[in-house]
């Protein structure tokens, strides 16, 4: 079961996920979004996000160049 | 040091972040410190959009570039990370100049980098860097990273926050 949300979106990506449901590439807005959501989510982890920055402090301190 | 030496023989390409990062806390003189600073079309008009003081800033540094190719591999590896024209643009780049360095704080073309096998740091790389380099004090740098999230748009949680100026405080 989904949760309503409000959000502010520009009025082009909505536009272009409108077109996506139209064309038939898509169930609705509304799945075109969420798997939008997840997408990023997957690929912008918490865990993933934390070793890039502690990469850069080891680089920081330590690289060789 | 960075003043003895002049800076390394590394080219940096350069993803939006980081420049609209450092000239929110007024460090923009840290990209001096290497070679060149190449910026792909799409970023520059990115910073234009949202910061354009920080490309003023950094004229005489800053080298706008048209790229003109980007090959499938980089097309696929971009798609499925979600890049932004920016980033996919900035990796071209640099898989154009195989010795060049990204500098993104996008976790997403952090990634894509990684496995295109593309050398990659961000904001808070280049700040620590200053103290290996010379150019700021430990103390320094430790009152910027302090700064990070009253000055900077940069999103780092609280508590790595503090564990990296812990680390960068012990050396």
């Amino acid at each position: 079961m989904g949760v309503a949300i409000q959000a502010e979106i520009p009025e082009r990506l909505l536009q272009q996920a409108r077109l996506l449901v139209e064309h038939g590439w898509a169930e609705s807005v509304d799945s075109v979004l969420s798997e939008a959501l997840r997408r990023y989510l997957e690929s912008h982890s918490e865990q993933l996000t934390e070793r890039f920055i502690l990469d850069d402090v080891a680089w920081g301190l330590h690289g060789r160049e | 040091m960075a003043g003895s030496e002049g800076p390394p023989d590394i080219l940096v390409v350069a993803d939006a972040g980081p420049l609209i990062h450092l000239d929110e806390l007024a460090v923009l003189d840290l990209l001096h410190d290497f070679r060149r600073v190449l910026v792909p079309e799409a970023v520059w008009e990115e910073v234009e959009g949202h910061r354009p003081e920080a490309l003023r800033a950094l004229s005489d540094v800053l080298q706008r570039v048209t790229v003109a190719t980007q090959d499938a591999a980089l097309l696929s590896v971009s798609q499925v990370y979600m890049l932004h024209a920016g980033e996919r643009e900035a990796l071209a780049l640099c898989s154009q100049h195989p010795r060049s360095m990204l500098l993104s704080d996008d976790t997403a073309a952090r990634l894509a980098a990684v496995n295109l096998n593309v050398s990659v740091h961000g904001t808070v790389g280049v700040l620590v860097r200053a103290i290996r380099r010379g150019t700021r004090s430990r103390a320094e740098v430790i009152e910027l990273l302090k700064a990070i999230p009253a000055r900077s748009s940069l999103h780092i949680k609280p508590a790595l926050l503090d564990a990296v100026i812990g680390e960068v405080a012990k050396g």
